[in-house]
């Protein structure tokens, strides 16, 4: 993807060894991030993440549906994530596919702990999705959509993905019927009324008024540090990512406790380095936790200065 | 239902029946490509992204004295209301995409061609889908060609109408356009005032052909 | 898009916005002369002394029609568009930075941002040897120890052959290729054509190539190595381990980053640009990184708007 000649190569392991990379920064240290949230009006949440030149966007849609038989206690989460050909000619067609699959993958992972998502997710609190237990619950479809790339999109989506989980909490408006698929609200509160029939047919109403309390607290997010030669770096660009031995990616949650870890590419790590990777990306978490916050609150300042 | 209401004559959104939706365009949105728009009808909103003019990548793709347009469409999972999954290859979406690439083709300047044989993708990404998604698409890509600085012969602009209620409906939205009624997207070349691009789901009365016709030149001008 | 890409609070913004207006208004106090037109718009011309239609232009119904975006340009009895935005379009002579991208037969590829790729003749270049002679099969065969594919090299734009292709040279120690240092990729319109485009900011110890297609070099300053005293080439390799100072790499990161920014603004580049916001981030104590930040951002907005006003003024008062 991002050819380098070899003087190019050598000047960027020489900035990486002496702790100041092509764009000034240090190696754990981020690009400039920016949030905008509710671009989506018709998902339940939904946020923009700027991370230099990388564009992400998440939306989250909330949709009732059935729990799985062996899991009658728990709602289910879908993340699925697609790399736009707007985002470079290597997308287009099936080009991109790898990647979407990698980093839906990845995402899984680290916010989930599982594949399937069926598993006791370790950022999202399943079984708070349960409306009825074996009969109806929330699926959460999770979608990320990469717009332009400029490396580390992992982290760029788990922050969009984390922001608009912020605001799915916390915005809730009131509509009037024909326009609640267009505006930015949290899930509607649903009765459900169990009727006594036979075939355990559901009625459900959805009532416009009151909103379901979704507890986000432990949302985590994930810092990949990338390794380039001797050293790891955090927020690799893509021409630093296109000459990476290997990358481990931590997702932290606001406690600093470790939710998930995949590791990406051919060279294998020591395992003292790979915990002196967790630790160190523990740390930078915090961080990220902090400056994503500020970004919020500034994005909701700024939304609500405007309505 | 009733979507154009009998006691105002508004729409449901507050639309008149001739009034488009607010549009709004922005050029530059994406730093990698070489031209980039975001296009909004409404609530509809797609983004466009040029690359090129370029080196041919497949040879065999070449076209003599021809540029080589290419054209992809995809829609965002989150783009519309119901999340329907749909694969990239879907069949539909194909010829789609090519109906739009070789629409293009046909609008561009002929002294761009020649000898110096190139290659021009557009990509087109529905961000959000609530009703003429295909116009907004043409009209975000013709933007993203215009800010790639490629020579076009023409403005190729492009808006939906319907006819519900008895009533001949501009710039349906999803609602709108999900209701059954006959629909027709037209593009337009405005200073040749030529079509490029007709096309008409359902019959209907030929009157209101063209009176929508006439509403869209409204659009760009 | 300079609000989706940065992330300004509301004080910012404001400035921001008001230094951009101003810019507007000092523009549109300079050129009023040029006429700027859009895609499809008629260019009006005075039909009797037969016009010559340049680029971006096209006959519709007897009139000059625009086929780009532009401003509207008038050389005698020619005009043409002059595009904003698009991809380079080379004039002989210019001075290019392009990357390899593949080894032909007696020649070398390379990708310079123009709608094809840019050709290097074998024939076209010093050998390393600094020898004026027939090109043999030996130095074909030897082509890749002179560049290798992604290679980052300095050229000059020779002239379009018959076939269309673009052909560049480089006869001059001054070309060839540059190593310890990093490529940027802006838009090409934002570097004009000048009498230099290689710099040596001595202060920095930098070099500053600011190729006519919008591929910007900046690296450590390196001698240009004379032909004469090539016996002690075994000299070059050795060398070619030592790390950059980080005094030195400090200066690059500055200068590239002033380059970000201002092509982010959307700013011309001159060199005395590129010094002057290296120089400023340097005075207010701003850290490499920061000047991407936001603040720095508007801060240069301002800067420029207070250096345009007086080079207006200047100019009114002689």
């Amino acid at each position: 993807m991002v050819g380098l000649s070899a003087g190019e190569k050598q000047f960027m392991h020489g900035g990486i060894a002496q702790d100041l990379r092509s764009d000034g920064r240090q190696r754990l240290q981020f690009r400039p991030i920016s949030i905008q949230t509710g671009v989506i009006p018709q998902a339940n949440g939904s946020a923009r993440v700027t991370l230099g030149a990388t564009v992400v966007i998440a939306s989250i849609k909330a949709e009732l549906g059935k729990p799985a038989p062996l899991r009658p206690d728990k709602g289910k989460v879908v993340i699925f994530i697609d790399c736009s050909p707007t985002a470079g000619t290597m997308f287009e067609g099936r080009g991109g596919e790898e990647l979407s699959s990698e980093l839906s993958v990845g995402l899984q992972r680290c916010l989930l702990g599982g594949k399937s998502g069926a598993e006791a997710g370790a950022g999202i609190d399943l079984s708070s999705l349960v409306l009825a237990e074996g009969k109806i619950c929330w699926d959460l479809y999770i979608d990320g959509l990469v717009i332009s790339s400029d490396g580390n999109l992992l982290d760029a989506l788990a922050a969009a993905i984390k922001v608009c989980r912020f605001i799915f909490l916390v915005r809730f408006e009131i509509s009037s019927p024909w326009q609640v698929a267009l505006s930015n609200t949290g899930i509607p509160k649903v009765s459900v009324i169990v009727e006594a029939s036979a075939e355990d047919q559901l009625e459900v109403n959805v009532s416009d008024e009151e909103f379901l309390q979704f507890d986000t607290s432990g949302v985590p997010v994930i810092v990949t540090l990338t390794k380039v030669g001797r050293h790891y770096i955090a927020d690799a660009t893509s021409e630093e990512e296109s000459q990476m031995s290997s990358a481990v990616s931590v997702s932290v949650n606001r406690h600093g406790r470790v939710c998930g870890l995949t590791k990406r590419g051919g060279a294998g790590l020591d395992p003292s380095v790979m915990l002196d990777m967790i630790s160190v990306a523990k740390h930078a978490s915090e961080n990220l936790i902090a400056v994503l916050d500020s970004e919020i609150a500034a994005a909701e300042a700024a939304e609500d200065d405007g309505s | 239902m009733e979507y154009v209401s009998s006691l105002t004559g508004f729409r449901f959104d507050g639309r008149r029946p001739n009034e488009m939706r607010q549009i709004r365009g922005e050029i530059g949105v994406l730093a990698k490509a070489d031209g980039s728009a975001l296009f909004e009808m409404g609530n509809t909103k797609v983004i466009a992204a040029v690359f090129g003019p370029r080196e041919v990548q497949n040879k065999s793709q070449q076209i003599d004295n021809q540029a080589l347009v290419r054209c992809e469409y995809s829609m965002a999972n989150f783009s519309t209301g119901d999340r329907a999954r749909k694969p990239k290859g879907d069949r539909n979406i194909i010829s789609y995409s090519a109906d739009h690439g070789s629409k293009y083709i046909n609008t561009f300047d002929a002294s761009f061609s020649g000898k110096n044989l190139k290659q021009i993708d557009i990509f087109l990404q529905v961000l959000q889908a609530d009703g003429g998604t295909r116009s907004a698409c043409i009209n975000a890509a013709t933007l993203a060609l215009a800010d790639a600085g490629i020579p076009m012969r023409d403005i190729v602009t492009s808006c939906s109408a319907g006819y519900l209620c008895s009533t001949p409906l501009l710039d349906l939205n999803y609602v709108e356009d999900s209701a059954g009624g006959p629909d027709v997207t037209v593009g337009l070349l405005v200073k040749m005032d030529k079509m490029t691009l007709l096309q008409v789901i359902a019959l209907m009365p030929t009157f209101f052909f063209f009176c929508c016709c006439i509403c869209f030149v409204l659009l760009f001008v | 898009m300079k609000e989706i890409l940065i992330s300004l609070n509301q004080t910012q913004k404001v400035r921001l916005q008001a230094a951009l207006q101003h810019l507007d208004e000092l523009a549109s106090q300079v050129s009023s002369a040029n006429l700027a037109v859009t895609v499809a718009d008629t260019i009006p011309v005075n039909n009797e002394d037969g016009i010559l239609k340049g680029h971006g232009t096209t006959e519709f119904d007897g009139q000059v029609v625009a086929t780009l975006c532009g401003i509207v340009e008038r050389v005698n009895k020619l005009v043409y568009v002059r595009t904003l935005r698009a991809r380079y379009k080379p004039e002989v002579g210019d001075i290019i930075v392009g990357r390899v991208i593949e080894i032909a037969p007696k020649r070398w590829r390379l990708e310079i941002n123009f709608s094809q790729d840019a050709v290097l003749m074998l024939q076209s270049m010093n050998l390393p040897d600094g020898i004026q002679r027939r090109r043999t099969a030996v130095d074909e065969l030897n082509m890749r120890s002179i560049f290798e594919e992604n290679d980052v090299v300095c050229a000059e734009v020779r002239g379009f052959q018959h076939d269309g292709s673009l052909h560049l040279q480089a006869r001059s120690q001054k070309y060839g290729k540059l190593e310890r240092g990093q490529l940027l990729i802006i838009p090409a319109y934002l570097v004009k054509r000048r009498k230099q485009h290689f710099h040596h900011l001595e202060q920095y110890g930098v070099d500053l190539i600011l190729g006519c297609n919008g591929f910007v070099w900046i690296g450590e300053h390196a001698e240009p190595i004379d032909s004469e005293v090539l016996e002690d080439r075994d000299k070059i390799p050795k060398d070619k381990h030592r790390d950059t100072p980080l005094e030195v790499r400090r200066n690059i990161c500055r200068i590239s980053n002033s380059v970000r920014l201002l092509s982010a603004l959307g700013f011309a580049l001159s060199v005395e640009a590129i010094v002057d916001t290296a120089e400023a981030s340097k005075s207010s104590n701003v850290d490499i990184k920061d000047m991407l930040g936001a603040e720095f951002y508007v801060q240069t907005a301002e800067r420029e708007v207070q250096r345009r006003a007086s080079l207006l003024k200047k100019k009114r008062f002689v």
